[in-house]
């Protein structure tokens, strides 16, 4: 997503913010609600998850206001506080439960492994959860091989293998053919 | 590497992003089914981002902006307590010093360092739960923020010697205030932790 917000106009919104401005805090957080959202949705399991980054989010972003410079985008900014939310959610839930390996990628849907003419939505919903935090931050925001491994603290080459395989089952599940 | 095979989902990948191999981009200029599988994985990307964007069910502002208020003033509750012990630390060698340390005054000095203590014991204590990190409703929040702004007060009472210097008892009363203040913000905290079962 292309920022919403001028940089000049967001330089000004966050120092009223910083200043305690509660109008600038609410302009601040309805120009970047539904794609903090969308994010955490894509990156989280539940609804319910998703909600809880979204609040996390903004409390951090109050938080750490001053620690936007004022020279980049302050959605890229923002964005980087929301994935980071979501990872950390994601990585804590790791250490409560066993996730599969990667060569189980699709497991529990072995019979079902021809293609099933799924929409694009399902069929990403049925990819594991590290799987397709590795796709969108890849294919839809953007982020690099190495920033993906830095986030969720793995190696840049389960991070192209991640997406590689992701493609070919999405492709499969799609009914699309899946040659390599 | 030969031309015999063809490219895998990876390579073709990497060169989708603009990193693939020379051999990856010769190769695929020349073999038609992998110049079919590099356009469908440029079309998948296309599609992802084409994704409709989802819609907060529920409007949290109002929530976060009340939260962030808390933490800005638990912040300066907790920068009000340097301020208060060292205002209090001169409350001590006031009492100390005053002339006449007749057995009143010894036990005045006594009763400053228990509140003085507990009001540690339940700082640290509070500080571990965390409050700004927990979310509290209702009743709870209500209790918690009125609480907090107590004892904001108080800590500000005790960074203003020239207000307790005339009567230090008044600093014994303030600190056995904070305390029993702090204790009730424990309370409220725990007891939160402890229904939800964290």
């Amino acid at each position: 997503m292309a920022d919403t917000i001028p940089l000049a106009e967001a330089r000004s919104l966050v120092a009223r913010a910083r200043a305690g401005d509660t109008g600038a805090l609410e302009h601040l957080y309805r120009a970047y609600e539904g794609s903090v959202y969308t994010l955490a949705r894509r990156l989280t399991k539940t609804a319910e998850d998703a909600e809880d980054v979204l609040q996390e989010t903004f409390l951090e972003v109050c938080r750490s206001l001053s620690g936007w410079r004022g020279d980049g985008s302050l959605w890229g900014w923002v964005r980087t506080i929301a994935a980071s939310k979501a990872l950390m959610r994601y990585r804590r839930e790791k250490i409560r439960e066993t996730e599969p390996l990667e060569e189980d990628l699709g497991a529990g849907y072995a019979a079902a492994d021809l293609p099933l003419q799924l929409d694009l939505e399902a069929a990403l919903a049925r990819l594991p959860e590290r799987t397709r935090v590795v796709v969108w931050l890849h294919d839809v925001e953007g982020y690099t091989h190495e920033e993906i491994a830095e986030l969720m603290g793995m190696t840049t080459s389960f991070s192209k293998s991640q997406l590689a395989r992701a493609h070919q089952k999405l492709r499969q599940w799609l009914g699309e053919e899946s040659r390599t | 590497m030969n031309d015999i095979r063809h490219a895998n989902t990876e390579e073709l990948l990497a060169l989708r992003d603009g990193e693939g191999l020379a051999w990856t981009k010769t190769h695929v200029e020349t073999c038609a089914a992998c110049g079919a599988a590099l356009y469908r994985l440029e079309q998948m990307r296309a599609r992802l981002r084409a994704l409709p964007a989802f819609t907060p069910p529920r409007d949290r502002f109002a929530g976060i902006a009340f939260a962030a208020r808390r933490e800005s003033r638990l912040r300066r509750v907790r920068g009000a307590v340097g301020l208060a012990t060292a205002a209090t630390l001169a409350a001590l060698t006031f009492l100390a010093l005053r002339p006449g340390g007749d057995g009143a005054i010894a036990r005045e000095r006594a009763a400053l360092g228990r509140a003085m203590t507990r009001s540690e014991v339940l700082e640290q204590t509070l500080k571990a739960v965390a409050p700004e990190r927990r979310a509290l409703s209702g009743d709870a929040l209500r209790a918690a923020a009125g609480l907090e702004d107590r004892l904001g007060r108080i800590d500000a009472a005790l960074a203003e010697p020239d207000g307790w210097q005339q009567r230090p008892d008044r600093v014994v009363d303030l600190w056995q205030e904070r305390a029993g203040v702090l204790s009730a913000l424990v309370d409220v905290h725990t007891t939160r932790v402890a229904m939800a079962g964290l």
